[in-house]
């Protein structure tokens, strides 16, 4: 075992299927061998690593659907999995009904890497870091996948297994994720906060969604989704529910900041360590949810 | 593994390289096109020394596979300047003092020239954002930022 | 004709003028050749090196038989073919680690392939068997009696006469200050600081990676191209490791894409030679990968300091009682230098007139501490402008006006009893503090975040050997331009472009018309001790300027004699060389080649001309071993002052540096521009240090070895603004008064930011990095945040 990371790639075969039926199959006959990629820029540094060792890697991006952006009023917003994160925030739609999306995307890295990322990427890494998971998560968004046995939808909070671990099976491939129309008068807000002011990974990052909802006991309801301080993107839910039941006062803000400190598990890391982490759950929290109240009411 | 022949437009001409699979573009133009402007800083996408323009938008080249750029149109520093004469925003960068040991350079002025192809009238912000992914170690950004400020500036018609 | 002012009474253009750079064209273009640029055809050979998984242990085997038979795979070395010491203060180091291996990257053997992939696989195939050791990983452990001996054989290293290791221990170094009476003046301080800072080890992270690709012909003549700080250093260490003889070695040195003090001395260099040996004929190319490059070349040592300060009730220093222990890492050739100049610096720039100070130089199984931008001195700041910012607070003066009453002055008897010469430090701290606004408070962006501002000086000296050589030679061309050839290398820091100013204003001829002889080749340029130490400007410098006034003195004595007249009254103004007397002018075109033909076609005077000077101080004396006395340890100190203002979040920690100023005395700025652009670099690599980096080392495994886990500053990070601005009180023994200014601007930038930190939210922040988390988790534990 090499103490660093090799200077170059390993060997592999670069397969370049002609259809997603033709893909879906090449995976899975190959699994454990073959692994998919899209704009690479995890894949490639991975196997320069030498964690990763596949003997194939299949080029998807020219697959069928996965290069459209759409939006229409009654499904809402289609990306295609190979759309990268630059195509997607500059999409006028994206900044007429989705900003938080834009907003999320251009926290992620450098402008030459969002050439090559993808949301979907960022989302089968599976890393807890992922900075438009959050996004995704609070959107309802729902992935499309074509696999062995075709096409099926997968929800978004299911989809997580734990670091780097999802519910995909070899021969899956996620062709686009379709963001609902978001409820009326919402508003939502992501704070990450990294060791640079922009471009590094999440310490901790904070995704606030909320808005009217004359169901709720509150008037109003949040979607609130952390990244980094749990094996996978979390969703705290006792925090969720406490802003759908209580008055919504400063005080109430300020306990579901504390119940979603609460809900989180982060680690100690080179990075970063668990208490300051948690810490930043609850004053991050509390600063996107004022941020968001203040829009919304 | 498998060997691919490529035909990839870089600098404005026609090339037709056969590569290993496993050949990053970065490699490609350094090795087998004698390309050596684009620089080798970290192979992983973070300091933003390999960034070329592919199909018009900045990428690292060590992200990039040469055998994904089949039919693609690739533009190094070599390619910035045209006729001898330097783009703007190269002129830029020499009037503002921008340029110490050089090796962040190319890779400065290709995300500078997107940059300012996608929105001529650039905040103090949008340059920190743009070129947030190239990392210098010699000049402390200012006068690289004032660089692009500038070329900005020359480069609108007068009037704007 | 008015004869024109001499060079010592006004400036000869272009000196003090911010002429563009000689190199900048070639380096937007992209057509500024580095190491890794050059093309070596189909016959390059690639090698890579085998390290050391282990920290500290013993080789009871290796075995390359498996790696030597892979296809492709031209040559496998090991140590046993390279038995030899070197080391540039201190031989400690081996080529390859023979015995035991001593820090996690030591390499262990290499492998030249036909290709870097499978020098790589061949890597996998060498078998090393190791026997693993205790380590140590602390430097006040490291120097403890207890500590495991990381070089039983110290006392058997050759080692030259400034250098005091303690044989027996891990101590390769022990600089020890003596002067006046501690003990007894301790009694008279008013108020004493008494403090424990501990600086992390960091990387100078060059933007390009280290590279060497050498070749061995037949005859054994060795060519080196290498991005390289020292290529004459390096030629020398070779020579002596080799045996070889310096004549049969040949360094190339192209443009550095930053050094930083990575790049001084010997690392990859050593290795790519070792293997071209076994493949004569060949050039084998070696070069790190960036995560290599975090901790296996150089790296800045990590310090523990124990200041112990104090003052009368006047705010007058008394005395000091420092203890510097240097984790140096596994070898200290280079890093006992360190020491020792931390050690005759070790007051920072203050006059204090009682001092038990101790420096010491301690191994550790950490990566290779070497020479980094400010040579210790950015480590020995950090600490004690933090203490001297603590002990105004307590004598409630004004860190400012505490610094200008004590700061050192002309005249001053310093720390090793040398007179401090003419310097511009308090006009640096006035400057400094009047740029910053000192003493105005301005309101925070927002109601959870506080506003501070924060100073601290600085002072350095170059640390290279008492006689520390410059030479330099100056060849006219046909048509009146002139190449210069010099030693010391383009980093970055414009060092081509102001030696060029530099000719052209010794000899009379537009900055345009100087090329350099580059790249610098050990074979045909002028010998240049090192490009560090911000030596070049002042040390190279005089060795140019006076190349080019003998080039000077050479051409007006062959035109004098043509014309009859005295030499004292031509002079050469823009390529022409004039009389005041006669008001006869000439060119240089063709005379300064062909010469002069006499009168009636009876022969010619004169010949090609080449200007040759050379500069070495000659007035470094030692100093005591057991006092550090002695009449002049330092050809001069750099000084100078940085203020900022921060702004603390108190939601995160976040501290953002919202400007910066920087002002440094220079002597004379030969080209001011490129002046200003050291200290806006510079301050930006501290401010960088300060906020976000650290080499974190657990066991001495590198944690954080990639660009992913070690941040640097980006554009995102910057201030609004770095005001540069400089002094000049001239250095009398520098080119038109020039001092150097490379490294000084990152010195004081850890302990301006503290101090701004702490003026911000009345809590010291203590030991860097000062990140978001550091800052927060202070603030918790002072109840500014709960």
């Amino acid at each position: 075992m090499s103490i660093t990371p090799h200077p170059g790639l390993p060997e592999f075969d670069y397969i370049k299927p002609g259809s997603l039926a033709e893909a879906s199959q090449f995976l899975a006959e190959h699994a454990g061998e073959a692994r998919l990629f899209s704009g690479g820029t995890d894949v490639f540094v991975r196997m320069r690593d030498g964690l990763w060792t596949e003997k194939y890697l299949v080029d998807v991006k020219a697959l069928e659907g996965m290069n459209e952006i759409a939006f229409d009023l009654s499904s809402g917003l289609t990306v295609g999995a190979a759309v990268n994160m630059n195509r997607v925030a500059a999409f006028p739609a994206v900044k007429e009904f989705y900003p938080l999306l834009e907003d999320a995307i251009r926290t992620v890295a450098s402008y030459q890497l969002r050439s090559r990322a993808t949301i979907i990427g960022n989302i089968c890494n599976a890393s807890p870091a992922g900075d438009t998971v959050g996004a995704c998560l609070v959107l309802d968004a729902v992935l499309k996948v074509h696999g062995v046995d075709g096409f099926r939808e997968e929800a978004l909070n299911s989809f997580f297994l734990g670091p780097g671990k999802t519910v995909l099976k070899p021969g899956d491939i996620v062709t686009s994720i379709r963001f609902p129309i978001p409820p009326a008068g919402y508003a939502a807000k992501y704070i990450k906060l990294g060791r640079n002011a922009i471009g590094d990974l999440a310490i901790v990052g904070v995704t606030v969604l909320g808005y009217p909802d004359a169901s709720a006991a509150s008037g109003y309801r949040f979607r609130i989704a952390l990244a980094s301080v749990a094996p996978v993107p979390l969703r705290p839910v006792k925090a969720e529910e406490l802003l759908a039941s209580r008055q919504i006062l400063p005080e109430t803000l300020e306990e579901a900041s504390i119940l979603a400190m609460d809900a989180s598990s982060p680690i100690d890391d080179v990075r970063s360590g668990a208490r300051y982490r948690k810490l930043m759950v609850r004053n991050l929290t509390l600063k996107a949810l004022k941020i968001v109240w203040d829009k919304i009411h | 593994m498998s060997m691919h022949r490529i035909t990839v437009n870089v600098n404005g001409a026609t090339e037709v390289v056969d590569v290993p699979a496993n050949m990053t573009l970065l490699l490609m133009l350094r090795e087998k096109l004698a390309l050596t402007g684009t620089k080798n800083g970290c192979a992983s996408g973070e300091c933003g020394a390999c960034t070329v323009l592919l199909n018009g938008e900045p990428v690292n080249s060590c992200m990039v596979l040469a055998v994904e750029c089949d039919g693609a149109e690739v533009v190094t520093v070599e390619g910035l300047s045209s006729d001898h004469q330097l783009d703007p925003i190269q002129q830029a960068f020499i009037d503002a003092g921008a340029v110490q040991c050089g090796f962040c350079i190319p890779g400065m002025l290709i995300s500078s020239r997107a940059l300012l192809d996608r929105n001529p009238k650039p905040s103090e912000y949008d340059i920190r954002e743009a070129l947030v992914g190239n990392l210098c170690r010699c000049t402390g950004y200012r006068r690289i930022i004032d660089a692009v400020q500038k070329s900005a500036q020359m480069e609108r018609a007068p009037g704007d | 004709m008015e004869k024109q002012k001499t060079l010592s009474e006004e400036l000869p253009r272009p000196i003090g003028q911010s002429v563009p750079r000689i190199d900048a064209l070639e380096k937007v273009s992209g057509m500024a050749t580095f190491a890794d640029d050059i093309q070596f055809g189909p016959g390059l050979l690639f090698a890579r090196a085998k390290r050391s998984p282990h920290p500290h242990a013993i080789i009871k085997k290796i075995d390359v038989s498996k790696a030597e038979k892979l296809p492709g795979v031209r040559a496998v070395v090991t140590g046993a073919d390279y038995p030899g010491l070197t080391g540039l203060y201190l031989a400690d180091r081996r080529i390859f680690a023979t015995d035991r291996v001593r820090y996690v990257g030591d390499p262990v053997a290499a492998v030249a392939a036909t290709s870097e992939e499978i020098a790589e696989k061949a890597l996998e195939l060498i078998d090393v068997e190791y026997e693993i050791l205790p380590g140590v990983f602390d430097p006040v452990y490291g120097a403890s009696p207890e500590a495991p001996l990381v070089h039983p054989d110290l006392d058997k290293y050759a080692v030259v006469n400034f250098i005091f290791p303690e044989p027996g221990t891990n101590i390769s170094n022990h600089f020890k200050l003596r002067k006046g009476d501690v003990d007894a003046a301790w009694k008279e301080c008013a108020a004493i600081v008494e403090r424990t800072y501990r600086v992390p080890h960091v990387q100078h992270v060059p933007i390009e990676p280290h590279i060497a690709i050498a070749k061995v012909d037949e005859k054994g003549k060795i060519t080196l191209w290498s991005s390289s700080q020292s290529p004459f250093a390096q030629r020398n260490l070779i020579a002596k490791a080799l045996g070889v003889s310096h004549a049969d070695i040949e360094v190339i040195a192209p443009y550095v894409g930053g050094g930083f003090g990575s790049k001084a001395g010997l690392s990859v260099e050593a290795l790519a030679v070792a293997v071209a040996m076994k493949v004569r004929g060949r050039p084998v190319k070696m070069r790190l990968t960036r995560e290599e490059e975090f901790f296996t070349a150089f790296v800045r040592q990590g310090l523990v300091a124990k200041f112990k300060i104090g003052c009368d009730k006047n705010g007058k220093l008394l005395a000091m009682e420092n203890q510097l222990y240097w984790d140096a890492g596994a070898y200290t050739e280079y890093g006992v230098n360190v020491t020792r100049a931390g050690g005759y610096s070790s007051t920072g720039p203050y006059y204090v007139p009682n001092l038990r100070n101790d420096s010491y130089c301690v191994y550790t199984n950490h990566p290779v501490g070497g020479p980094m931008r400010g040579f210790g001195m950015p480590e020995l700041h950090a600490g004690l402008e933090q203490c001297i910012d603590e002990l105004a607070h307590e004598i409630k003066m004004d860190p400012v006006q505490f610094r200008l009453l004590n700061c050192v002055k002309e005249g001053d008897e310093i720390l090793t009893g040398m007179r401090m010469h003419p310097t511009g430090l308090s006009q640096c701290i006035e400057k400094a503090a009047q740029a910053i606004e000192w003493g105005k408070k301005s309101p925070p962006s927002a109601p959870n975040k506080r506003r501070g501002k924060g100073l601290a000086i600085m002072w350095k000296a170059p640390a290279m050997p008492p006689n520390a050589g410059s030479s330099a030679w100056v060849e006219l061309n046909e048509d009146g331009t002139a190449t210069l050839g010099l030693g010391g290398q383009e980093i970055g820091q414009g060092t081509f472009t102001v030696m060029a100013q530099m000719v052209a204003g010794a000899l009379g001829i537009p900055y345009e018309n100087v090329r350099i002889a580059k790249p610098v080749d050990t074979d045909y340029s002028p010998y240049e001790w090192q490009t560090v130490a911000s030596r070049l400007t002042w040390s190279m410098g005089n060795a140019v300027v006076a190349a080019a006034r003998d080039a000077r003195k050479q051409v007006l004595d062959l035109v004098a004699e043509a014309w009859g007249e005295n030499p004292e009254d031509l002079d050469i103004i823009n390529g022409h060389v004039v009389s005041y007397k006669s008001e006869e002018t000439i060119s240089l075109k063709d005379i300064v080649v062909y010469g002069l033909p006499k009168p009636g076609d009876q022969g010619w005077r004169g010949g090609p001309i080449v200007g040759r000077g050379n500069f070495m101080p000659t007035y470094v004396t030692g100093l005591d071993a057991e006092t550090g006395q002695g009449p002049r340890a330092v050809v001069h100190y750099t000084t100078g002052a940085q203020a900022v203002e921060v702004e603390v979040d108190l939601d995160t920690g976040r501290v953002e540096v919202l400007r910066g100023v920087a002002v440094f005395d220079v002597g004379r700025a030969i080209n001011p521009d490129l002046v200003k652009c050291q200290m806006e670099g510079g301050f930006v690599q501290g401010m960088s240090t300060a906020l976000f980096e650290s080499l974190k080392l657990k066991e001495g495994i590198p944690q954080n070895p990639s660009f992913v886990d070690y941040r640097i500053a980006t554009t995102a990070d910057i201030p609004t603004e770095v005001k540069a601005m400089y002094v000049e009180v001239p250095q009398d023994d520098g080119p038109w008064g020039a001092r150097g200014v490379g490294e000084h601007p990152m010195v004081p930038t850890i302990p301006a930011i503290a101090n701004a930190i702490y003026d911000a939210i009345g809590v010291r922040p203590g030991s860097p990095p000062f990140s978001s988390e550091k800052i927060y988790l202070t603030m918790l534990e002072a109840g500014i945040v709960g």
